[in-house]
This record gives structure tokens, sequence and C-alpha cells, in this order.
């Protein structure tokens, strides 16, 4: 519908937990880049129903790990600073909140479906990060400032 | 003269390992992967020629031992407890054991430095609440909510973060400062729902609880477990879910309670 709002808001939201985690603020703008094309790619793969939510968090979330290697890589830095908040957006929060909604509102069925989902969505993610870092690290070399 | 020489050469050794060892501290405290930490406090031992450090180092511990025929014996543990990230000290002391080879640094540097990145200030209490605000405001948006409900997220937002500042991190344990917190979000949110400010409370409350996900002990439990520090990693995965369940049944609580005093009305 609005993508380019949603992806904005993405971005500034990864700027904004940043800030809370304390990464240096030269860093912000990999970090808004990184959540922005998370979100972008979760978006596009699952509000078209190409795939299902634990699909599209999977793919997402390795975009999000790439990203976050090749920086990491470029700015000398620990990949963390990049990774823990680019990874915010895919993290199912809202999953959490629903279980627990309908839990407490005695629709135990769709607690048990959401809460499933959530796992799933968590799974698609653990699996991302772990392939994504086996990767070897020559193919982020390319990422190597030349010194002048 | 022999024995000076001696006493000199004991006094490096263990200096350079207390000083591995307060680098380690620093990692760990603030968000550090576990091979990190290893790498880092093998890395500053062997530049200064300690060749029989053994560093054992878990989610809240670092043990470390040094000593061999050659080399004096030293044995230190050291309790970390779990604190809020600092990356920003991450980084720095990363950076810092770069310089270390690079430049060839002297053990009273590195020292002097590592003391700086302790002191390293952070960003100011009302810069963190704004950011929660922001980043509640701006989850609330992409979880589908419209701007009014971002509106209120915002506000709950804030609140939330001076709730976790100024009662839950420095008074409550985790497990009640969590649940404590989905309540008081989802408080907020009703009061501001039925006050007509936002129009879908659901996507409100999404938004606003997001400022409480464990996001650091999540990803690092992961990359732990890759790594193969399942302790480690199996401990800080444990603490995530932990939080995450917390914040659940703080959100179920305050609805059941809502519903209660209201007479079942469902929102």
């Amino acid at each position: 519908m609005n993508a380019a709002g949603e992806v904005a808001a993405a971005a500034v939201g990864t700027v904004a937990f940043s800030l809370i985690f304390g990464v240096p603020k030269k860093f912000y703008p990999y970090c808004g880049l990184i959540g922005g094309a998370g979100w972008l790619v979760y978006a596009l793969l699952y509000d078209s129903g190409i795939c299902t939510a634990a699909e599209a968090t999977f793919l997402a979330t390795v975009l999000v790990v790439i990203l976050s290697r090749f920086f990491a890589v470029r700015e000398k830095c620990p990949v963390t600073v990049f990774l823990i908040s680019g990874i915010f957006p895919l993290v199912p929060g809202a999953g959490i909140y629903w279980t627990a909604y309908y839990l407490v509102t005695d629709q135990l069925a769709l607690s048990l479906a959401t809460g499933f989902d959530a796992v799933k969505a968590a799974v698609a993610i653990v699996l991302a990060i772990v392939i994504v870092f086996e990767l070897p690290y020559r193919f982020f070399r390319l990422a190597k400032r030349r010194r002048p | 003269m022999k024995t000076d020489e001696i006493v000199t050469g004991m006094a490096d050794e263990s200096m350079v390992l207390e000083t591995a060892m307060e680098a380690g501290h620093i990692l760990l405290e603030n968000g550090a992967e576990i091979f990190r930490v290893e790498e880092t406090m093998d890395r500053i031992c062997r530049h200064f020629g300690v060749k029989s450090d053994n560093f054992f180092v878990l989610s809240n511990g670092i043990f470390a031992t040094g000593g061999d025929g050659k080399e004096r014996t030293f044995a230190k543990v050291q309790h970390i407890p779990v604190r809020a990230a600092r990356l920003d000290r991450v980084v720095a002391v990363n950076q810092l054991s770069r310089e270390v080879e690079e430049k060839n640094l002297t053990i009273g540097e590195v020292q002097a430095r590592l003391r700086q990145i302790q002191d390293m200030p952070g960003k100011s209490e009302l810069m963190q609440i704004l950011a929660s605000g922001v980043g509640s405001g701006c989850f609330c948006y992409l979880f589908g909510g419209s701007l009014m409900d971002s509106a209120a997220a915002f506000a709950a937002g804030l609140i939330l973060y001076v709730y976790v500042l100024r009662v839950s991190s420095p008074h409550l344990s985790k497990i009640v400062g969590n649940i404590g917190g989905g309540a008081l979000v989802t408080l907020i949110c009703i009061l501001c729902y039925r006050l007509g400010f936002g129009e879908h409370l659901n996507h409100m409350i999404i938004g606003s609880i997001i400022p409480l996900v464990p996001g650091v002990p999540f990803t690092n439990g992961i990359r732990d477990i890759a790594d193969g520090d399942y302790i480690s990693g199996a401990v800080r995965l444990l603490d995530a879910i932990l939080v995450f369940l917390c914040i659940a049944i703080g959100v179920g609580v305050m609805f059941t309670l809502y519903r209660r005093l209201t007479g079942g009305a469902m929102l």
C-alpha cells in the first residue's frame, strides 16, 4: 500500500533502537539502511503472497545478516553493532502480543496458531543467522576500504 | 640482581592477564559474543608475550589462569552481572585490541584506554526515552497502525522507558520488571483508546511493547550457539524467552483485569 512509508518507519525505528543499545552515532545510517532493507524484502515477499510469514522472515534476515557482515568488514567493527538493531523489525513482537491476547480472550486455537507462527518466525531468524555466518570471510573482503 | 629481574617479570605477567581480563569484562558486560571476548583476551596476552594463558568465558563470568614451568601461576574468576548493552564500548575495545598490534601500545597505555572506555558517557536518559517513543511509534505504523495509533504508541513508549530507567532496571527483577512493563503499556494504551486517542488498540500495544523486546540476548544467544558456545548461548536464549514470556503475561494480566473491572466488556 504505502511501502515507502513503511520502509522509512522501519529505518527510523531501527535507528531509534540502535541509540538505546549505544551504537556509535556514525553507524546510524548503516543501521537504518539495514532495518529498512530487511523490512522491504519482508513486506514485498509476504504482502504479495509469494511467501509465508516464516519464509519471508528467513529471506529478509538473510539479507540483514549479509549487509551487517558487509558493513562490519567495511568499518572494521563488530558485526553485532549492525545485526542487533537491524533484526528488530523482523523479531515477531506482534506474534507475542496476539498469542497473549487470544489466550486471555479464551480463543485457545487462535492463540496456539499465532504462538506457533511466532516460534516459526523465530526459528527462521535463527536459521538465517547461522547459515549466513557460515559463509567464508573472503566473500565480504570486497567491502574492505582500500587504503589511500 | 637476578631476583629483581624475576620479580619484575612476574609483575608483568599478572599485569598482562589482569589487563586482558579487564578488556574481557567490558566486552562481556556490554553485549559482545563469547568468542569475541576470548579472542580479544588472547590477543592482548599474546602481544605482551604471555603464552600460558587459558580463558573460559561464560555469559556471566570469566575464569582465567596462567602459568607453566616458565611463567608464574595466575588465577582469577570474575562474575559479570548481565546489564543493558552498550555497544559503543564493544566497538571501542575492539578498536583498541586492533591498535595494540598495529601501534604497538604499551601495557600502561592499554590500561589507560580501558579506563577511558569504562568512563565513556552513554546517551542521556532523555535521549533514550525519546528514542523509545520514536521506536514505538515507528513500529506501530509498521505493524499496520494509523498515524493516530502511532502517536499514542509514541506516548506509551515514552512513559514505558521512564518506567524502565527509573523503576524496572534499578529496583525490580527481570521477571517482575517485564511483567510490569507489559502491563503498564497495555494500561496506557487502553486508557488512550477509551479517551478516543488512537483507533486500533492492538496495533498501539504491539508498537509500544517493542522497546521491551530482548534483541541483544536473542541475537547473541543464536550467535553463541552457532559458534559452539552452548552453555552461554542457551543461557542467553533462555533469558530472551523468559523476557518474551513475561511481556506476554503482563499484557494478558492487564487485559484480564480490565475485563473484570468493566464486567467483561470486549475490546
